[in-house]
């Protein structure tokens, strides 16, 4: 190009000066008297500290019809004590500068606490209330059951989310907690009420199956003293585990378009189920789904976005639904969710879903190449010391390796482990998860403008569905 | 390089130096050795009120190109290099400028100090048309998908262009309007590059675990041959009166799931003592689960399923500060707007009580602890304030000044903005797709709730 006038001066690319080593957190694990397991880890500098109570209860605890009563139940646990209004409670957290989330989700349920190092004593303080003596007043269980049948529709009305409804229905069947949404539906959510919501408490709620993570520049605290007068209140008895039944996935090849008259872009969602992270087959997966589609230079997004530009981004990733103990009798095997997603435009979706199966088809043919692992693996075993860098990053992973009843070293193995996988592996991993023929494909769009060219492509039976 | 400054910092001990090169580069450094990161960020003083009739958008469209490759850096091999050095990195444009960022391992800093130099002082080298007509193509899906695609996606947008009137340099968004992106050219791009990317409109923080001495030779080494211009055209006066006049109000019948309320008030500019009390303002009124609007809507009146309050922080123009309720069941609009009105009377009539400015000041703070944890939420501060106030030291005291404000000034803010004659109001009333007039995308280009502080990413 003649008119681009560089007057600068080129130097050659820098090579890198040595790496000062790093590693994941092993945290210190320990028990307070109540039974209740505390893994606690010092981030020097971090003055936002994170505490996540994992609770041992999965969806599949839920009673049956009743959908939705853990989400409810966790809300629940913040809206009033035996000391606290609702409303007192809530300002009297946000008055320690104070976010507090409470979620059920299929492996576990988790309140995660953020809060100001100077003000962790008290708001482990208010913590401590929510989890022993919730007040559960049968007006904001009803107005929490209201607020939840309101906003079932506007999480609908996202493609996304409406996507992942419909794959969670094909994939599972009915009878399968995790063919149905975590929150409950409209026809379960009105069921729930005081005494169900009490239920449900008394029976997953106590210390001895709950485990306490505490992450953040701990230099100034006595946590020790911290913990015994607010957490170490808190008791309990025994329970055994719940039980996890076994739900047999349908991936047969095929394609619901889910209705949206007049959309502009298509939502995709095209997934199967695949193994937990006890499967010694995890790291080779990770790798080889980081380069199907874990970045803009991956191989889906080279095609997709930055050559053809029918998406602002496609993403290949896998996500943990269920993760019992291993080998423990009677417990059904680990699942993930392995999924490409993204959107695309109306008039594009045709012609990316076919640059999507050429992608997957070109990789089984041919393979990762040597190249193509090696960035991966540098980008995901460099990139942890960034990551890990905030209080709230280190406790979420952690939180998830108790939920997901992995070791305290895990994460740390994972970068080793990754480091030693190989091209063949993790080519192997990745065919392997991603078969042209064992994929469900949903797509949220106008079905009157995708349905003929998804058709045309023979990638199974295509069904519309209403929205 | 020119003179070095140190302050100790109000906040944590943290500390920046400040240098210039001799082609008008500014340089801010800070040290923390605690983690082996490093955080690379560079501020372009430039942003989507630069912008020119009938060209909405190409300053957002042109961040995408500074991703295509460079002189030294084939394709998309800025990515791929910094990702393969285990690096992180993205860029985003706003209002008032646009920034490129990269968090890497200490020891790869080096590389991302080449590949910004680099695209700086060479991107026209590989500037090509099939470039422009890809990413063009990628931008006007991030718009479908963040903005287009979903309910209420344009509300962010309809509340600027009514906030903001027709002419004015901040009535669109960065995002833009689908035909100006199809009316951009190469040589579009290239003036844009020319008159906007050049060492002495920009600002290059680097933060963690670094050598201030090594950064600053290494930053001599590889932009200080790059020349400065001074052809830049300045953007159009953001000027505008404090308050806009009269309530303007668009009743949007669209296939959304709830019926919504949303207004946005203009605000005291970004910089001001004004502006952090209104930033208090919004948080009393309505952030978080003991907001005002929170438990008066949701938690009372049981009209609302969600409330929230945003604030755009605006250096160049009034700042823009916004409601949103989402409405619950059959509850209705002019319910809600009558108790939504009743509560900004009282903040207007009353000094919140001290239980409140000790939360919302607590939230706030939180908020300021949050983004200062990490060195790339550290180096975009810097680069903040140096490239908007001219002085990024300002970056590690700005959440004293939050706390230092008093509860009659969040009032007297209150009085003075957030009245009925300065807000733009949306009323969302849903239809079924069947009753809507004329196909979705004749609708799009109207407007959206974005993000708060970015208008747009890679």
């Amino acid at each position: 190009m003649t008119d681009a006038a560089v007057t600068m001066d080129f130097h050659p690319r820098p090579a890198p000066g040595s790496a000062r080593p790093w590693a994941f957190p092993v945290p210190e694990r320990g028990a307070l008297a109540s039974g209740l397991t505390v893994l606690r880890c010092h981030r020097p500098g971090q003055q936002v500290a994170s505490v996540q109570i994992c609770l041992d209860m999965p969806l599949d605890a839920e009673p049956g019809g009743l959908d939705g009563v853990a989400a409810i139940m966790m809300s629940a646990l913040a809206e009033g004590t035996s000391e606290h209004t609702a409303e007192e409670f809530a300002a009297e957290m946000e008055r320690c500068g104070a976010t507090l989330d409470a979620t059920a989700d299929y492996p576990g349920a988790r309140v995660s606490l953020e809060v100001p190092v100077s003000r962790l004593a008290k708001a482990l303080g208010l913590l401590t209330e929510a989890l022993r003596t919730p007040a559960f007043p049968g007006s904001e269980i009803e107005r929490l059951v209201r607020n939840r049948l309101d906003v079932i529709p506007l999480e609908m009305a996202s493609p996304g989310r409406r996507a992942a409804k419909q794959l969670a229905q094909e994939l599972f069947p009915a009878s399968a907690r995790l063919s149905r949404p975590r929150g409950g539906t409209e026809d379960t959510v009105p069921r729930i009420d005081e005494a169900a919501v009490r239920a449900f408490y008394q029976a997953h709620v106590r210390p001895a199956t709950a485990t306490a993570v505490v992450v953040g520049d701990l230099s100034g605290i006595d946590l020790d003293a911290v913990l015994a007068s607010t957490l170490g209140g808190w008791t309990g008895d025994a329970a055994e585990p719940v039980p996890i039944p076994s739900a047999a996935a349908d991936d047969t090849g095929r394609v619901v378009i889910v209705d949206r008259p007049g959309a502009v872009q298509t939502q995709l969602l095209i997934g199967r189920t695949g193994p937990d992270r006890h499967d010694p087959v995890w790291p080779a997966l990770v790798l080889g789904t980081y380069c199907l589609g874990g970045t803009l230079t991956s191989r889906l997004d080279r095609v997709l976005r930055e050559e053809k530009g029918y998406t602002y981004g496609i993403r290949a990733a896998q996500r943990v639904l269920r993760s019992p103990a291993p080998r423990t009798a009677g417990q059904a095997m680990g699942l993930s969710v392995l999924a490409i997603s993204g959107s695309v435009d109306t008039a594009s979706t045709g012609p990316a879903l076919d640059d999507v199966w050429k992608v997957l088809r070109t990789l089984a043919a041919e393979g990762l190449t040597e190249a193509e692992r090696d960035t991966a693996v540098q980008n995901l075993v460099g990139v942890a010391p960034l990551e890990y860098e905030r209080a709230a990053s280190v406790a979420r992973t952690l939180a998830d390796q108790v939920e997901q009843h992995l070791p305290d070293e895990y994460q740390a193995q994972l970068y080793a482990h990754l480091a030693e996988t190989g091209t063949a592996e993790a080519t192997a991993a990745v065919i392997a998860a991603f078969p042209e023929n064992r994929l469900v494909t949903i797509l949220v769009g106008d079905a009157s403008h995708v349905e003929a060219p998804v058709k045309a492509l023979g990638i199974g039976n295509v069904e519309v569905v209403t929205a | 390089m020119g003179h070095a400054v140190t302050e100790q910092a109000g906040s944590g001990g943290l500390t920046a130096t400040e240098h210039r090169l001799d082609n008008g580069l500014r340089l801010v450094l800070s040290e923390d050795h605690l983690n082996p990161v490093a955080a690379v960020c560079l501020w372009y003083d430039v942003g989507s009120r630069h912008e020119v009739r009938g060209r909405t958008g190409l300053a957002h469209l042109f961040e995408h190109l500074m991703f295509q490759g460079s002189a030294q850096v084939k394709g998309n091999g800025h990515f791929e290099l910094i990702q393969g050095a285990g690096g992180s990195l993205n860029g985003t444009t706003s209002f008032e400028r646009t920034n490129y960022f990269e968090t890497m391992p200490a020891h790869q800093l080096e590389l991302a100090l080449w590949l910004e130099a680099d695209r700086m002082g060479s991107l026209l080298a590989a500037l090509d048309e099939e470039s422009l007509q890809n990413q063009r193509d990628v931008v006007k899906n991030e718009r479908r998908q963040r903005y287009d695609n979903i309910p209420y996606g344009t509300a962010f947008e309809r509340m600027t262009a009514l906030a903001y009137p027709e002419g004015h340099p901040y009535h669109h968004i960065p995002i833009g309007s689908m035909a100006d992106l199809d009316a951009v050219t190469l040589d579009d791009a290239r003036a844009f590059f020319r008159a906007n990317y050049a060492p002495d409109n920009a600002v290059l923080a680097v933060v963690g675990d670094i050598d201030p001495g090594q950064v600053r030779r290494w930053a001599e080494k590889y932009f200080g041959s790059i020349p400065s211009y001074d052809g830049k055209v300045p953007p159009r006066d953001g000027t505008l009166p404090d308050i806009i006049g009269a309530e303007l109000r668009v009743e949007i019948r669209e296939e959304v799931p709830a019926r919504a309320l949303m207004a946005a008030y203009r605000l005291p500019r970004d910089g001001t003592r004004d502006c952090d009390a209104a930033e208090l303002a919004l948080t009393v009124l309505g952030d978080g689960v003991a907001s005002r609007l929170y438990s008066r809507l949701v938690r009372r009146d049981r009209t609302a399923v969600t409330t929230g309050v945003g604030l755009l922080r605006l250096a160049g123009a009034p700042s823009l500060g916004w409601l949103d309720v989402k409405a619950s069941g059959s509850a209705q609009i002019p319910q809600i707007e009558a108790a939504v009105d009743e509560e900004l009377a009282r903040l207007r009539a009353e000094a919140p009580g001290a239980e409140e400015m000790e939360r919302a000041q607590a939230l706030v703070e939180r908020e300021w602890l949050d983004r200062l944890a990490t060195v790339a939420g550290r180096a975009d501060e810097l680069c903040r304030y140096a490239v908007l106030f001219g002085d990024p030291q300002l970056a590690f005291t700005a959440v004293n000044r939050v706390l230092d404000i008093t509860a009659e000034e969040v009032r007297a803010v209150a009085a003075a903005r957030l009245r009925p004659d300065n807000r733009a109001v949306l009323a969302y009333e849903p239809v079924t797709a069947k009753d809507t007039v004329g196909p979705v995308s004749d609708r799009a280009s109207g407007a959206d709730k974005g993000d708060k502080r970015d208008g747009a990413g890679q």
